[in-house]
């Protein structure tokens, strides 16, 4: 057996952070802190100075303009995942060692790739391509290769000697011993492995506990393990969020080519197809906008999914910015499915909304189907939008016409005579839409019913808003 | 549209929220009484939600003017309407107080909750006005049932709010109401609800809205009012809006409401005063009583003449009550063995002095109790009493105990907006995410005055000119300064003969079983209710266990700090040397370097050091002609008579606040209360003034008394200085007082002052580390925490154990467990417990007896503790692990011995420093000093010798950085090594361009020049160098002070 390691120092980062631009200065937090301080910051905020270990004021001292991040757990396990689809063509035993490991089995492939040094370039050439730094051991137990992945990048053992001598060097901090025991052996003067190896078994056992001597043993071999293997998952999720609101669907196709590019890699791990997906573009914690984006056969070429993602978005209308992007794909189908016509006449009692709903969106689009739903504004042309229909309608009593006039227009002639108000309306300042207008329930001379307006306070400038039923 | 054009109506507001109604009301009651009297209203009901909290405000908003103030309350029944309370009476308004105090008691702090039911038994003298709010559909039967309760409950008293505010139909409501009004026979008032005192301020109402909601603006949606009509509007509109009938109306319920504050008629606790006596008498009886204890030899004529003085004017104030309470108070502490000492205005007397209340003997200071108590200033008599920091709450429930919960409260401390608390909250409403809010707070809290916001935002990546940051700054600038909540001050108590509920409102404060009344401290002085505050001081707890190990070791019973002997020139010797370390209050940075300068040679001169080593004094550029006057170089001069008695014992440079107010009095024309207005708007002023109001009349006054405008300008600059900090002398002589006593200690027992400060950590201005070396560089030996000779606490141990029992033999610092960070009490309790019964024969037994966990056994073992049962700490550590918990028995004898390796002394001395933050072995820098050598770094010793402006470099740990608040942006740092300290000045360029290093830097090393003047030496950085390379892994011991 020849086990190989493949260490992401830089996931955890690359996760939280998917679409930070490189010159932006970006630093991810530690987790489980009490107070707030740095673990991983990238290039451009180390050159000004912001490190490992600073609280996130000490940081922006240094560098006012740095963005800040929690570390993002799901998202760490989700692109560690990808990965694994990726390394998946390479061999057939895959494990996750999370947070920012991957273990293959290579003794099999070997043949099948041409050895080691074969097998190592591909694997570190597809990776670079991918954007991903990584280091990469290989060793015949994979406890020995973690550990090693993290002390001698490139390092490829094959016998057990040869690996016990240089995991004799390893020093305790990254032995892989639990953090409290490394504190302990370290208080007790011991540096490295080499030291620890040579204490009398009952001795050591009973100052680090079974767990942490079965741990020495498997880094040498001494304990026979059972590495669980990876399994490409049945669903795919992915979830982006933006650090600035993103307008109009230009911006969006960055990210979602590199979500194509990762359901794609899933599918090929999982030797399937995928019929349906659906994107979701998130722009504020209630409202977003959903695509779904169909085909007629299951597909799993990265460039084709993205084609018909970008087709999709780009014929929506966003009513709003963006701030997040997620896709989701739930059949995944490994066979291709029987073909079925749009419009099959439907069978059975009457109409199905929400299948018609859903077909009608996907074939002509989201803007050509809407719903209206209330809105809590005071400024009438604010207080309905085009939503989904499920905001429940909102208790305000207040007496508002049924049709709003899609913008306000000079009233003439003037009202015959004034049945109610004024209502005076002033609101808006912190969006630029402010406004400050007294609004009339008015008959015409015509006896219809109408919503008019003034300036607040004036006595002229009529304008017409609304009809009342 | 009702009324008539052409007549413009009377009208009194009577329903108005001022800023006290938190997150509610977004205009001052200043703000809404300049408005309602430009106006013309008659009157204006302040009616904040279930508080009285801003009515002193309002009282004194209103005090000048023709516009007459209504005290109120609005009520927010959780089961039924909202009413508004407004006082006819003395009696209404103790009623309101009562009902105030009931709804605030029965809820958390902050919230309050009244029902129906409570309102049954509504005492006589309160209007009330129902405003049954917008008509909902579904609502107009509940209408009909609360206009009957209303009806019936308030018979005779009640009346219906009809608040218009440009609804959808305004006529409709106007007509509902009055049906309503007619059913049950209520009459109609016309009222506001007033929000805001201008329409302006709408945004800042929406905001205080999202904040109260917690929500962005832009989701607020219906909790927004529509619209800004619930300002204090134009009496021409209100006639357009209101039938004349509605708005005359509000003047005759005005003219009911006929209560004002002055009416209240506070009264101090009488049974301080026996059967039979009167305050004057009792308070003359006891003072002639302890005079036999201040002088054994009987009263000198010229202080019992004094004593007369006072007396007369303290009975001319009738304060003796206020001298009877605290008198009782420090009786009671000192029954108790709590050191406790009194300071302001009233402490200053030999009165206090008899009675134990201050131990500065007034008369032999110099200090004049006329100088602070004056009959023409009606100001409250001002004692403020410290206590030992750790027995406080002793002497917090015997107040309780004895006066009853109902009849002492703590007084509140109103918590305004600042501008970083204002621009996190203004952002939040205005949808920031975040991680920009604290970009904002950074940018806020750095703004000084003299630092553009809009700099500040831009560097800290906003854009200022877009449309959110335009309304961010100017929504900040208007929410600073507001009030939003109430606290508890940190220790003013007021004590009533009555009940306080119906005096002021009551309600619960944050912690469990204190209450506080719903007025402050400036609030409680306009009323002339009594205030003892019962302050915290660490220094006293410090100088009680000062006088325990002296008893114990020394034998010396100093009984009070009294009989601590005044005047000691080897005192006076080591003050002069700055040789401060740990003292009271003339330890700091600044203090030291100003010691040599000042040269203080008697307890004057420490009252003086005390307030001129203050920001404010610096800033006002007051101690250069002060110390310039006192060495000669500058010639003392008076422009008059008047001005030199006032600045006489300060050599013409105003430095006390009384002498600011005295000054302006004698040479401005000031009258006693434009002074005292003065000395109150101080507090206020930080930074963006306050002083300019009184710009003019300052100068008028001067120049109508022929003083040169070349004068005035320098009097009012130096008055300018002061800002907030002007430092009352009556204050500075206490503590002046405790900074002799400390240095006295020091100076001749520094050992006991060291384990007594150690002790008494956390507090004053040194780390442990520097008043260990500071111990060890007068020759005394400090040794380690051990299991078999350390207590929790600091101990003294003979140097030779011979010597046990010997008052005159020399001792040893023993450090304590305490010292061990990680460490609770518990565990040392334990270990002293089992020491105590048989010393420990090893590391097992110490285990078994003391029942040691292995997180315990693992601590002493890093901290060295465990030296004399197991040795080095590597074997402490592997012996100690390998104890099994249960089986204690089982212990490492029958173990296979391990080989070990001794520490090294660099291992050793960052152990020391992670688990008890000082090092007893080396410092760290001589581990590095052959390096340090190679990159030229000199030693802080060398820098005593050296010349006046000469370049050098020094390396050091970074101990402390200091911003002083002055506006010259200079930060001070104290670097360490192993052979003294040395104090660097970082001016604001340099720390801003190397500002990572001047932020991070544990080891830094200065290039600078060496500045020694009159015996000060600093190190003006030129240049800062990152040399933690030379210590990796050395944590930070830093203390940073901003």
């Amino acid at each position: 057996m020849l086990w190989a390691c493949l260490r992401f120092p830089g996931l955890a980062f690359a996760a939280a952070f998917a679409a930070l631009p490189e010159d932006v200065p970006g630093a991810l937090l530690e987790d489980n802190a009490r107070r707030r301080t740095v673990a991983i910051v990238n290039p451009a905020a180390q050159k000004l100075g912001v490190q490992r270990g600073q609280t996130v004021a000490a940081a922006r001292a240094l560098c006012p303009s740095l963005v800040v991040r929690a570390r993002d757990k799901a998202a760490e396990a989700g692109l560690l995942a990808e990965l694994a689809a990726w390394c998946y063509q390479f061999s057939g035993h895959i494990s996750m060692a999370p947070p920012q490991c991957l273990l293959l089995e290579a003794g099999a492939s070997l043949r099948l790739f041409d050895g080691w040094s074969a097998l190592s370039g591909k694997l570190k050439q597809g990776l670079a391509a991918l954007g991903h730094v990584h280091a990469l051991a290989a060793a015949p137990c994979p406890a020995a290769a973690w550990v090693l992945a993290a002390s001698f990048d490139g390092c490829v053992v094959q016998h057990p000697e040869q690996m016990l001598r240089l995991l004799n060097d390893i020093a305790l901090s990254r032995s892989g011993l639990p953090a409290k025991s490394v504190q302990a052996l370290r208080s007790m003067g011991f540096r490295r492995l080499r030291e620890v190896f040579a204490l009398p078994r009952p001795e050591l056992t009973r100052r680090i506990g079974r767990e942490g001597m079965h741990w020495l043993d498997r880094l040498r071999g001494h304990a026979s393990e059972a590495i669980p293997a990876w399994q490409p998952p049945a669903t795919f999720f992915q979830r982006i969020e933006f650090d600035a609101e993103l307008e109009g669907s230009e911006p969006l196709m960055f990210p979602l080519r590199r979500m194509t590019q990762a359901l794609a890699n899933m599918l090929a791990a999982r030797d399937g197809g995928v019929q349906l997906f659906r994107l979701r573009l998130e722009h504020t914690r209630v409202s977003f906008t959903e695509i779904p984006v169909g085909m007629a056969a299951p597909q799993r070429e990265a460039a084709r999914l993205f084609e018909l993602a970008r087709t999709r978005v780009e014929r929506s209308t966003l009513h709003a910015p963006v701030r997040a992007i997620e896709i989701h794909a739930e059949q995944l189908p490994t066979f291709r499915p029987p073909l079925r016509d749009l419009f099959d006449p439907v069978r059975g009692e009457g109409l199905d909304w929400s299948a018609l709903d859903e077909r009608l969106r996907a074939r002509m689009g989201e803007s050509a189907l809407r719903q209206l739903s209330a809105v809590a504004d005071h400024r009438p042309e604010r207080a309905w939008r085009h939503g989904d229909g499920s905001t429940p309608p909102l208790a305000d009593l207040r007496p508002r016409p049924l049709w709003l006039l899609h913008r306000p227009r000079p009233m003439r002639p003037t009202p015959a005579r004034v049945l109610a108000g004024p209502e005076r309306i002033e609101s808006g300042w912190w969006d630029g839409g402010d406004l400050r207008r007294d609004y009339y329930i008015v008959g015409t001379r015509q006896g219809q019913r109408a919503w008019a307006y003034l300036p607040a306070g004036s006595h002229d400038g009529w304008m017409l808003h609304g009809w009342f039923a | 549209m009702a009324g008539n054009d052409d007549v413009v109506p009377d009208y009194a507001e009577l329903h108005a929220l001022s800023d006290f109604s938190f997150q509610r009301g977004a205009s001052s009651a200043r703000k809404l009484f300049d408005r309602a009297r430009a106006l013309g209203y008659q009157a204006l009901a302040i009616t904040d939600e279930c508080s009285l909290a801003g009515i002193v405000r309002a009282w004194e908003a209103a005090k000048d003017g023709d516009c007459r103030l209504i005290v109120g309350s609005e009520i927010r029944l959780h089961d039924g309407p909202v009413l508004v309370l407004l006082v006819e009476n003395h009696a209404g308004y103790s009623a309101l107080c009562q009902l105030i105090t009931k709804g605030r008691r029965a809820a958390p702090k902050g919230e309050y909750r009244l029902g129906m039911a409570d309102m049954q038994g509504l005492g006589e003298g309160l209007c009330v006005l129902w405003a049954p709010g917008p008509l909902h559909g579904s609502e107009a039967a509940r209408r009909e049932v609360h206009g009957a309760w209303v009806a019936r409950t308030f018979a005779g008293r009640a009346w219906i709010a009809v608040e218009l505010h440009r609804g959808p139909d305004d006529d409709a409501e106007l007509d509902a109401l009055r049906a309503l009004g007619e059913r049950h026979s209520l009459p109609c008032v016309a009222s506001g609800d007033v929000h805001m005192h201008i329409r302006q301020r709408r945004a800042l109402h929406d905001v205080l809205t999202a904040i109260r909601i917690n929500t962005p603006v832009a989701e607020a949606g219906h909790a927004l009012f529509p619209n800004g009509e619930r300002h204090l509007r134009k009496r021409e509109v209100l006639g357009r809006i209101y039938p004349p009938d509605l708005l005359a109306e509000s003047t005759c319920i005005a003219a009911r409401c006929l209560f004002r504050m002055d009416d209240l008629n506070y009264v101090y606790p009488r049974e301080l005063v026996p059967e039979g006596s009167t305050p004057a008498q009792h308070l003359r009886n006891l003072t002639q009583m302890h005079m036999g204890g201040r002088w054994p030899d009987g009263v000198p004529e010229k202080i019992a003449a004094t004593i007369e003085r006072e007396l007369a004017l303290i009975a001319e104030l009738e304060y003796e009550a206020f001298f009877l309470t605290v008198y009782d108070i420090v009786r009671f502490a000192r029954s108790k063995d709590i050191l406790c000492q009194g300071r302001g205005s009233a402490a200053n007397s030999v009165v206090c002095y008899c009675l134990g209340i201050t131990e500065v003997d007034p008369a032999n200071a110099g200090l004049l109790f006329e100088r602070f108590i004056s009959s023409e200033r009606k100001e409250p008599p001002d004692i403020d009493v410290d206590f030992e920091h750790e027995r406080r709450e002793e002497v917090i429930q015997y107040i309780y105990g004895k006066y009853g919960r109902e009849r002492t409260a703590l007084a509140a401390t109103v918590i305004t907006y600042r501008s970083k608390s204002a621009a996190r909250d203004v952002g939040r409403a205005l949808g920031l995410s975040e991680d920009q809010l604290d970009q904002l707070s950074h940018a806020y809290s750095h703004a000084h005055g003299d630092v553009d916001i809009g700099l500040r935002l831009r560097e800290r990546g906003f854009d200022t000119s877009s449309r959110t940051m335009r309304q961010l700054v100017g929504l900040v600038a208007e929410l600073h300064g507001m009030p939003r909540h109430l606290s508890q001050h940190v220790g003013g108590f007021v004590i009533a003969d009555q009940p306080l509920y119906s005096l002021v409102p009551v309600e619960n404060a944050a912690m469990d079983d204190r209450t506080v009344i719903q007025w402050d401290k400036d609030d409680l002085e306009s009323m002339r209710l009594l205030k003892v505050d019962c302050l915290a001081l660490g220094m006293l707890t410090c100088l009680r266990k000062c006088l325990d190990l002296l008893r114990e070791h020394r034998g010396v019973s100093y009984g009070r700090m009294a009989d601590i002997p005044i005047g000691d020139e080897a005192t006076y010797r080591m003050i002069r040397a700055a040789d401060t370390i740990g003292v009271f209050q003339i330890e700091s940075r600044a203090q030291m370097s100003m010691l040599p300068r000042l040269k203080p040679k008697d307890y004057y001169d420490l009252v003086v050091q005390v307030a001129i080593v203050r920001p404010g004094p610096i800033q006002g550029g007051m101690v250069h002609p002060y110390l310039k006057r006192r060495s000669g170089e500058e010639a003392t001069d008076y422009p008059s008579d008047k001005v030199r008695e006032v600045l006489e014992r300060t050599l013409g440079v105003p430095i006390f606040q009384e002498q600011v107010m005295r000054l302006l009095m004698v040479a401005a024309n000031f009258s006693a209360g434009e002074a005292d207005h003065l000395r109150r708007s101080m507090a206020a002023w930080k930074r963006h003034g306050g002083l300019e109001h009184f710009e003019e009349r300052i100068f008028k006054g001067f120049a109508e008394n022929d003083y040169s405008p070349e004068y005035a300008a320098r009097i009012y600059s130096q008055i300018q200085g002061f800002g907030s900090y002007g430092f009352p002398e009556s204050h500075a002589a206490g503590f002046a007082l405790l900074a002799y006593i400390s240095s006295y200690i020091k100076c001749h027992h520094p050992e006991v002052f060291t384990c007594a400060l150690l002790n008494s950590q956390p507090m004053g201005f040194y780390a442990p580390a520097q008043l260990v070396h500071d111990l060890r560089r007068q020759g005394f030996e400090v040794r380690p925490p051990d299991v078999t000779a350390s207590t929790w606490d600091c101990s003294l141990e003979p140097l030779h154990a011979r010597d046990a029992g010997n008052p005159k033999a020399k001792l040893a610092l023993r450090l304590g467990l305490r010292m061990v960070s990680g460490l609770s009490s518990d565990v040392a309790q334990r270990v002293s417990d089992a020491r105590r019964h048989a010393p420990f024969g090893n590391l097992d037994d110490l285990c078994r007896r003391a029942a040691l966990g292995r997180g315990e056994r693992e601590r002493l073992a890093d901290a060295g503790a465990l030296r004399t049962l197991s040795g080095h700490r590597h074997r402490a550590r592997w012996e100690s692990a390998g104890i099994e918990r249960d089986l204690p028995m089982l212990g490492t004898t029958g173990e296979e011995r391990a080989i070990l390796r001794p520490p090294t002394v660099a291992e050793t001395v960052f152990a020391d420093y992670a688990t008890q933050s000082l090092s007893l072995t080396a410092h760290p820098l001589s581990l590095v000093r052959g390096q340090l050598r190679r990159r030229r770094a000199c030693v802080a010793s060398q820098l005593l010798s050296m010349e006046h402006g000469r370049w050098i470099r020094h390396a050091g740990l970074v101990t402390v950085r200091q911003r002083p608040a002055t506006a010259s942006g200079i930060t001070f740092l104290t670097l360490e090594d192993e052979t003294g300290q040395v104090n660097v000045v970082v001016r604001r360029d340099i720390a801003e361009r190397q500002r990572e290093i001047f932020l991070g830097a544990v080891l830094m090393a200065v290039d600078g020049e060496l500045q020694a003047v009159e015996g000060v030496r600093h190190l003006i950085a030129r240049r800062l160098h990152d040399y933690g390379d030379l210590l990796p892994g050395f944590s930070a011991v830093s203390r940073d002070f901003h």
